[in-house]
């Protein structure tokens, strides 16, 4: 019951926000006036990956960016694996040219191979601090994607291998990495060019993914 | 507006149905990787060494005993069962799971020591062995063909033969660049993204390690990508890959740089070595390169078969003959 009303949780954050996204953001960039910021990306998220997302700044007394994005790794069969996200950014504090921003995002992923396919729920939430001008940042990330919740689905091969199997949804939550790093960017009136980059370590501080860092170069272009 | 109406309570439907299934504990026994021989006691085991291995034994105890080494580290004799043909034709087989691998009974990561899989094999040996004086001959593949060369180099005297089928090296240094061959997929190829995806879904720390064998058996199918410089036809059958044995000896040869060459000069019995044709990893070069530390060297291409020889038929078909041939010349 208890993951029930997770999955309801997440499930309905997601949909309530799926019109809006997380971006990289260039805040003394931002003006009130801005409303929609398509973004553009591609780097190493887990695996080679590419994306797109959508944001969308409400008419608030502090910028509030609620944004919706979707990514999905390169290779031969394009739609088995991907990962969307959405939830908003806020930015908390200003000082300055410094700017606090946090982040949170539900996110709905899938992986699929010859073996297994898993379908997982689960939320990431993240803080930035940095210098921000209108027309460059630099900034420091750090953040926790926790796998909150996730289906297994085995495959005929790997049920060759092992008949007594069990599919189904699986608790505690299967996992959770820890990620900060660096971002910066150029800015010219509507567009914004930034790279960000970072480590990766498992939640238990010792393992690393087998790549060990995300990196993504994109464009924000503000509508 | 209309058909968004409806898309929600049919998603919060959906939900609900899957919430109300039965929730399944990742790290129980059975739900995702079989148990092992200390939670199935049906399972077929000896103990040794201070633990519990999945171990069977084929053919009469009294013949020329033949034990057979897995390779990985982590994986089990499953993929080599066409071996059991060798009891057909006059020899004691023996089969086990190395210490954490397989259905043999998990360690924990700091328990593990390179020399350990040596007295396992050690004591293996002699829990099967019915007189001092039956021929002992290993056949080891990859890993297990290491550990094998590792054993006669450190005991020479107590193995009557040997035959290996491409081990990485003997040398740390020659394991380490066979295998960053064995990894070079592209960047941009399903079968690397389908190894380095799950890694934002399924975590665990070293005392869950039903999970990471679970994960780890995920990657297997790598082996037998169509785009894996291993060459074989096909994935190969397990029943659990160990992921903490494949942690703990890799970080263990990372330390240690282990030379498992420095006696083999004494070792003057002939070895059978192959080979395959098309494991574009390996090759004639480093056959030649590693087989060197013998002194006394049969070494064969094994034609039409990949890294995974002795498990498809085309490799075993040409593997087998070559093998008995050996066997019976010792």
């Amino acid at each position: 019951m208890k993951y029930i009303k997770i999955i309801l949780a997440i499930g309905a954050g997601i949909i309530l926000s799926s019109f809006a996204q997380a971006q990289t953001l260039n805040w003394a960039n931002l003006t009130k006036d801005d409303r929609h910021i398509i973004n553009l990306n591609l780097g190493y998220d887990y695996a080679a990956s590419f994306g797109a997302a959508y944001g969308y700044q409400l008419k608030a007394p502090v910028p509030i960016v609620l944004d919706a994005q979707f990514s999905m790794p390169a290779g031969e069969n394009l739609f088995d694996d991907f990962k969307s996200k959405a939830g908003a950014q806020v930015r908390i504090f200003e000082w300055k040219s410094f700017c606090f921003s946090a982040e949170a995002q539900g996110i709905f992923r899938r992986y699929e191979n010859p073996y297994a396919r898993l379908l997982n729920f689960g939320s990431e939430f993240s803080g930035t601090i940095g210098y921000y001008r209108p027309s460059w940042f630099v900034a420091g990330q750090a953040g926790f994607d926790k796998a909150i919740v996730t289906h297994f689905k085995n495959s005929e091969l790997y049920e060759d291998n092992y008949p007594g199997e069990q599919n189904g949804w699986y608790q505690p939550a299967t996992g959770g990495n820890f990620f900060y790093g660096l971002q910066g960017g150029y800015s010219l009136r509507q567009i914004s060019f930034y790279l960000k980059a970072g480590q990766v370590i498992e939640q238990d501080f010792k393992s690393s993914p087998m790549i060990p860092f995300y990196a993504q170069l994109g464009v924000n272009w503000k509508l | 507006m209309k058909t968004t109406k409806l898309l929600f309570p049919a998603l919060i439907l959906w939900l609900m149905a899957s919430g109300c299934q039965k929730e399944l504990l990742i790290n129980d026994d059975g739900n995702l990787v079989p148990k092992t021989v200390e939670q199935d006691s049906t399972l077929p085991s000896i103990s040794v060494n201070g633990t519990l291995l999945h171990a069977e034994s084929f053919g009469n105890p009294d013949s020329p005993m033949l034990v057979i080494l897995h390779g990985g580290p982590g994986s089990d004799y499953r993929y080599l069962l066409n071996c059991k043909q060798f009891a057909e034709n006059g020899y004691y087989v023996v089969f086990y799971d190395q210490r954490g691998s397989g259905l043999s009974k998990r360690e924990p990561k700091e328990s593990y020591a390179i020399q350990t899989m040596f007295d396992d094999l050690q004591q293996v040996i002699a829990h099967y062995r019915t007189s001092p004086e039956q021929k002992i001959i290993l056949l080891g593949h990859s890993w297990g063909a290491m550990l094998a060369t590792a054993y006669i180099n450190e005991h020479p005297a107590e193995i009557t033969g040997a035959i290996l089928c491409e081990p990485g090296g003997f040398m740390w240094q020659d394991i380490i660049d066979y295998v960053n061959r064995t990894r070079s997929f592209s960047a941009f190829s399903e079968t690397l993204n389908d190894a380095t995806y799950p890694d934002q879904f399924i975590t665990g720390n070293e005392n869950e390690q039903a999970v990471l064998d679970y994960k780890y058996s995920l990657l297997a199918y790598a082996d037998g990508a169509a785009d894996s410089p291993l060459g074989n036809e096909g994935v190969l059958p397990f029943w659990r890959y160990g992921a903490i044995v494949n942690g703990a000896l890799f970080d263990l040869g990372q330390k240690e740089q282990p030379d498992w060459t420095t006696h083999l000069s004494q070792y003057t019995t002939k070895v059978l070595f192959c080979y395959s044709e098309r494991n574009e990893a390996y090759g004639l070069a480093h056959a030649q390169k590693v087989s060197s530390a013998y002194p006394n060297v049969d070494l064969e291409l094994i034609k039409d078969a990949g890294h995974d020889m002795i498990t498809f038929p085309d490799g075993w078909n040409n593997f087998f003959p070559l093998a008995i041939d050996y066997l019976n010349s010792l």
